[in-house]
């Protein structure tokens, strides 16, 4: 029976094979050469592809019981808390593979940063990923408004407020975001919109660039491949380079310092990479089902607009930002806003102004100092702001 | 001294001088609580500078790294006592003499606070004198000694911490029998990000000026180099940790202002605004020394970024300049507002528009502090071009001074915490007024 089976399988891949060159795909995917040092850094790519596609699954799941209208948005949610179990399980999923997603994604970029991952010739690279953190922001931010509860409702007034501030055009911006002077039934159904299929018809072929760009220049480049390796140091001798496995084309057999190009020791990406990916996606998304299951996703009142005792309180991942805001007087708003559209500018730029073949984060300070006083500063306006909501 | 008193016909008071003599109990705690907080900022600062310094030799494989932080824990191993002794001095003497009554009530309030901090004290301690002096048993087994600095780092900071719950609980205090709301209150999560980071930054620009010192006074080659580069690290360190303060600063400022309004308006547009503005313009002095500081040792060994950096120094002058404007000429913004000065001349007000408090001052630390940033940037991009030991004495001069202006940027800081409160002890609670006189009495006869 079993040898059958087999039969039946190998015909079938053979059929495949025949017509659709499977096998030689499978070699190019899987037989890749990869470095064996900072492996388990390179999980967290990976990581943030598997759960940008379970938000996608969970997404097309939730658009099957939600109702995109600013009568019905908050009643299908409540539907489902109240009695859909499971559709409550795959929102809480939806909600936390977000947070989880935006925490990884933030990793990968500063891992990336710090190790120098983004210099000549993976540039591309850089710009590509800077693009897809911004949209996945973006995705976070309008999937905020869709549960058009009280928290939705606020959010979206302050989020297309801070639209406004954006010179000479910000009232346009408004004006166009909420289809109107004021919040309504265009805001929820253009959020949607944009949420549901202009967001994800720019982030999903991003997403397959900086795939492709991976794959034409490998999973190299990283400082953490090379640490240790042939740099002469203050009262150390350069180490002799050790003797190669074979690497294939275009990957040379001795590494060159001018293109960092391979490390000193690689495998396969399969089984050895594929194996630590998994492990780590595995207990992620275990982490996001766990808090689905035990936390759930939040649905507070339905949006009251005339309300005047409702706090609102923004999401973790625009507290420093909000922190900010609070901070300054109304006048200075256009100019704090200059911040973050500044940040994301010099994230783009970072490849072509950091140009020097240095990786070592430590002895590149130019770039390090400014990088880590910036994470600094997003750490710590962040606990400023998580304080300051605690004793709201 | 005391054979002196009879002939000056003075006596010394039979005890702590309390009730009608309320200046000096202030003037005393004030005194005695500044020289604290500059001693123990320094001494906190070290066990977590310290260690730091001690991995980035490590990870950059320079000596003079390991040299640096090995002086910073000899540093700290001899100044603790004093540090200690202090501390002892204003908890158990001036407080207990003069607010006994406001000390014992908030020991019970802040136990569990001061019982982890005692305990996070005596493992500072233990770990400080063990970092020190395993530094050359340990050499060949740097790991684990850098673990032991960073344990040193973490005690260092629970001590901090447990020490900014009972401050912050003075100023913003929440229902004492919540443990939980008592550690977050308020302005615990600001003032422990505030101080935490003001040590660090503290600690750099003592180094800075130390090493200048020591570089004026050294007579070979080998130390005139190391020390010109432990000046420009130090500095580099301290101004660095100091352009996250005026974020940190305007953060605690607005839980004050949201949790205890009437200090928050006495310090920002009442009777203390005037020193508000001093503080403002101290920052600014401190940049602006710093930046002078980077021009010219990138000019001193001809290496690029000089001229932008004058560019920069002179940006900062102007940036300080508007910062100093002050609020307002009179002592209060009703007395302004009474004069009808608070409206800007084109609404029919007299008052110059950019002395006012609010934004400029916002628009002159953000000028501030993105000019700072850019300045220790273009410094460190020029660095490659500098040749350690070849400064000259004005910047180590400059260097001095910067240590000068924070340690009266940390003096002044407490004048205006302490004196927004005043004359509260517990904001809205406790009074300085309200101490009981605690004097032994005799035993009544039966």
């Amino acid at each position: 029976m079993i040898s059958e089976l087999r039969g039946w399988a190998s015909s079938a891949y053979n059929w495949m094979d025949e017509r659709a060159s499977v096998r030689s795909l499978l070699r190019k995917g899987l037989y890749e050469a990869v470095p064996v040092r900072g492996a388990w850094f390179y999980t967290l790519g990976s990581a943030t592809l598997v759960l940008i596609l379970l938000q996608l699954v969970t997404g097309i799941f939730l658009t099957l019981l939600y109702v995109p209208s600013v009568t019905e948005a908050w009643q299908s949610l409540n539907y489902v808390r109240q009695h859909d179990a499971f559709g409550s399980i795959v929102r809480g999923i939806h909600l936390w593979s977000a947070y989880v997603l935006l925490f990884v994604i933030g990793l990968h970029m500063v891992r990336t940063f710090f190790s120098g991952s983004y210099k000549r010739p993976r540039e591309l690279n850089w710009v590509t990923g800077v693009g897809l953190f911004v949209l996945v922001l973006a995705m976070a931010i309008t999937g905020a408004f869709l549960p058009w509860d009280q928290a939705a409702y606020w959010t979206a007034v302050v989020v297309t407020n801070i639209a406004s501030y954006t010179p000479i055009i910000g009232s346009f911006l408004r004006a166009l975001w909420r289809g109107g002077d004021t919040m309504g039934p265009v805001t929820l159904v253009r959020t949607f919109g944009i949420h549901v299929w202009l967001l994800p018809a720019i982030l999903f072929p991003l997403i397959g660039a900086h795939l492709a760009l991976l794959r034409k220049h490998g999973e190299f480049g990283s400082y953490v491949n090379y640490r240790g390796a042939y740099r002469a140091r203050e009262g150390v001798e350069t180490p002799p380079a050790p003797t190669q496995r074979r690497i294939e084309p275009p990957y040379p057999a001795v590494p060159t310092d001018e293109l960092w190009a391979a490390p000193l020791e690689t495998e396969d990406f399969y089984p050895y990479q594929t194996f630590k990916d998994g492990l780590v996606s595995v207990v992620l998304v275990a982490v996001v089902f766990l808090l689905a299951v035990t936390i759930g996703a939040p649905l507070e009142e339905a949006a009251n607009p005339a309300t005047t005792s409702y706090t609102p309180v923004p999401e973790w991942f625009y507290l420093p930002l909000d922190e900010l805001l609070v901070l300054v007087p109304q006048q200075l708003i256009p100019l704090v806003l200059v911040l973050p559209a500044g940040g994301v500018a010099l994230l783009l730029l970072l490849p072509f102004i950091d140009r020097d073949a240095e990786r070592n984060p430590f002895e590149r300070p130019a770039v390090m100092i400014p990088g880590a006083f910036a994470v600094l500063f997003v750490v710590i306006l962040t606990l400023l702001g998580s304080g300051r909501l605690f004793n709201l | 001294m005391i054979h002196l008193l009879p002939f000056l016909d003075v006596a010394l008071p039979s005890q702590a001088p309390q009730g009608g003599n309320l200046i000096a109990a202030r003037a005393a705690i004030g005194v005695g609580f500044s020289i604290h907080i500059l001693l123990a900022g320094l001494v906190s600062g070290s066990g977590e500078l310290g260690p730091a310094i001690e991995f980035l030799g490590y990870m950059r494989q320079r000596r003079r790294y390991d040299r640096l932080a090995h002086g910073i824990a000899r540093f700290m191993t001899y100044y603790f006592s004093v540090s200690a002794t202090v501390a002892i001095l204003v908890m158990t003497v001036l407080l207990v003499g003069f607010w006994g009554h406001f000390w014992s009530v908030m020991v019970r309030i802040a136990w569990w606070p001061l019982v982890i901090e005692a305990l996070a004290f005596i493992m500072q301690v233990s770990l400080a004198y063990l970092w020190y002096y395993t530094w050359d048993p340990l050499r060949n087994f740097k790991a684990l000694h850098m673990a032991m600095g960073g344990l040193l780092a973490i005690a260092s900071f629970i001590q901090v911490y447990m020490i900014d719950i009972v401050a912050s609980y003075m100023l913003t205090p929440t229902p004492p029998s919540n443990p939980i709301r008592l550690a977050l209150n308020p302005t615990s999560y600001p003032l422990t990000v505030h101080r935490t980071v003001g040590n660090l930054a503290y600690v750099g620009f003592a180094v800075a000026g130390f090493c200048a010192i020591k570089f004026l006074r050294a007579r070979t080659v080998e130390d005139r180099a190391f020390y010109d580069w432990a000046g420009s690290f130090g500095l580099l360190w301290g101004v660095g940790m100091t352009l996250f303060q005026p974020i940190v600063g305007y953060s605690y400022a607005k839980e004050i202002q949201l949790h205890t309004y009437a200090s928050w308006y006495k310090m920002m547009r009442g009777s203390l605004s005037t020193v508000f503005v001093w503080q403002i313009t101290l920052l600014g002095l401190m940049f602006l020394v710093a930046a002078f500081y980077f021009t010219r040792r990138l000019r001193t060994d001809g290496a690029p970024g000089h001229s932008l950096l004058r560019l920069m120094t002179g940006g900062l002058v102007l940036a300080t300049l508007l910062a100093a404007l002050p609020h307002h000429l009179a002592w209060t913004l009703d007395d302004v507002a009474a004069a009808g000065l608070d409206r800007p001349f084109w609404q029919g007000g007299l008052i110059n528009p950019l002395g006012a408090m609010i934004p400029w001052k916002v628009l002159a630390l953000m000028a501030y502090t993105l000019l700072a940033i850019a300045a220790v940037t273009w410094y460190v991009r020029g660095l490659s071009g500098v040749r350690w030991g070849n400064a000259g004495r004005g910047e180590q001069r400059l260097l001095i001074v910067s240590t000068i202006l924070t340690v009266a940027m940390i003096v002044t800081m407490g004048f205006i915490r302490e004196n927004g409160r005043a004359p509260d002890l517990i904001a809205g609670q406790m009074q300085i007024q309200q101490q009981q006189d605690v004097s032994p009495q005799p035993t009544p006869a039966r």
